[in-house]
């Protein structure tokens, strides 16, 4: 999913870095008050254990059947820990530590911030969110409902991102649209299971061990 | 600040997560479990444009780290790099956003 430089046109890598530079602001200025409590020193190192968690699970790769193989996003995971805005930024520097190894490029780190962190994160919460309200009317439990809520949001997610990743191939002519959005979608569905797997194990995890880390359990509005 | 008491548990988890991920990493490697197949990504690329391609698309930043090719080395400095960087960030996040309420 990490795009490498060369692959993007200069307006797609230009567009994607002012997106994703304007939804960080955003998500700086609408970060929850999580941030803002006197105690909240105590959560950084947390954080900085999630993001070396996610850079874990980025940098190696499951094998998926047809000769390729996939990896954790996180995006949605973290969204649904410390919520989707913060979520942006981690990803953001996940993404750049990893472009210090090769791991995607240093140009086309607006499209992948967007890409894994906006579409990953954001839309990624905004998913579970609605798969939670439906779980809600079940009697299940509530770790168990932002556990499978999770789960699909981050399968959807990462679908998504995928379809969009091959959108911007396509509109920068390097290959095809009709070739880069079915090809990208098909690889995707796959890893996708992939993805919801390990995103749902972390959730599960983190509610067996410490639950007061999932700060979003109001905003998704789990009862 | 907090006092370094209430750092205790904290520290102890950022050491004992960072083991654990260290040593999935090199577990997976060493027991073949994890996959040196291209992502799903770079499959597309290679089965449309090829390897050769892929591998020489132009680009003017040389990744300072690409050096380090022993993926054990590579995956614990990120590791480290991540868990610095991160709470750094989000240190800097906090103090701003306390500072501005």
């Amino acid at each position: 999913m990490h795009i490498p430089d060369g692959l993007l046109s200069i307006p797609i890598i230009i567009t994607l870095w002012i997106i994703s530079i304007l939804v960080i602001i955003l998500g700086f200025l609408k970060m929850g008050k999580v941030f803002e409590n006197e105690d909240s020193d105590k959560l950084i190192p947390y954080i900085g254990v999630l993001g070396a968690v996610i850079f874990a699970f980025q940098f190696v790769n499951f094998p998926v059947p047809g000769g390729s193989s996939g990896h954790l996003v996180g995006g949605t995971v973290v969204g649904v820990i410390l919520g989707p805005w913060a979520s942006v930024i981690l990803i953001l520097m996940v993404l750049i530590v990893q472009s210090l190894f090769g791991d995607g490029g240093i140009f086309s780190l607006g499209a992948n911030t967007f890409n894994m962190g906006v579409i990953g994160g954001v839309l990624g919460f905004y998913i579970v969110k609605i798969f939670v309200m439906i779980l809600n009317k079940t009697k299940i439990g509530k770790e168990l409902k932002v556990t499978l809520a999770t789960a699909i949001g981050a399968y959807i997610s990462i679908v998504l991102a995928a379809i969009i990743a091959g959108i911007e191939i396509g509109l920068s002519g390097t290959i095809p649209i009709e070739i880069s959005v079915p090809i990208m979608t098909y690889w995707h569905l796959l890893i996708g299971i992939g993805e919801a797997v390990i995103s749902a194990l972390i959730i599960l995890f983190i509610y067996k061990v410490k639950p007061s880390l999932i700060s979003t359990e109001t905003m998704l509005g789990v009862k | 600040m907090t006092d370094s008491k209430s750092l205790k548990w904290p520290i102890f988890t950022i050491i004992v997560i960072t083991t654990a991920l260290m040593l999935m990493i090199a577990i997976g490697f060493t027991v073949g479990i994890l996959s040196e197949d291209p992502d799903g990504l770079e499959r597309m690329v290679i089965d449309t444009m090829g390897e050769e391609w892929l591998e020489n698309l132009p680009s003017v930043w040389r990744p300072i780290l690409e050096w380090i090719t022993n993926d054990y080395v590579a995956g614990s400095i990120g590791i480290i790099l991540s868990v610095i960087i991160i709470m750094g960030v989000f240190y800097l996040i906090t103090s701003l956003k306390k500072r501005r309420t």
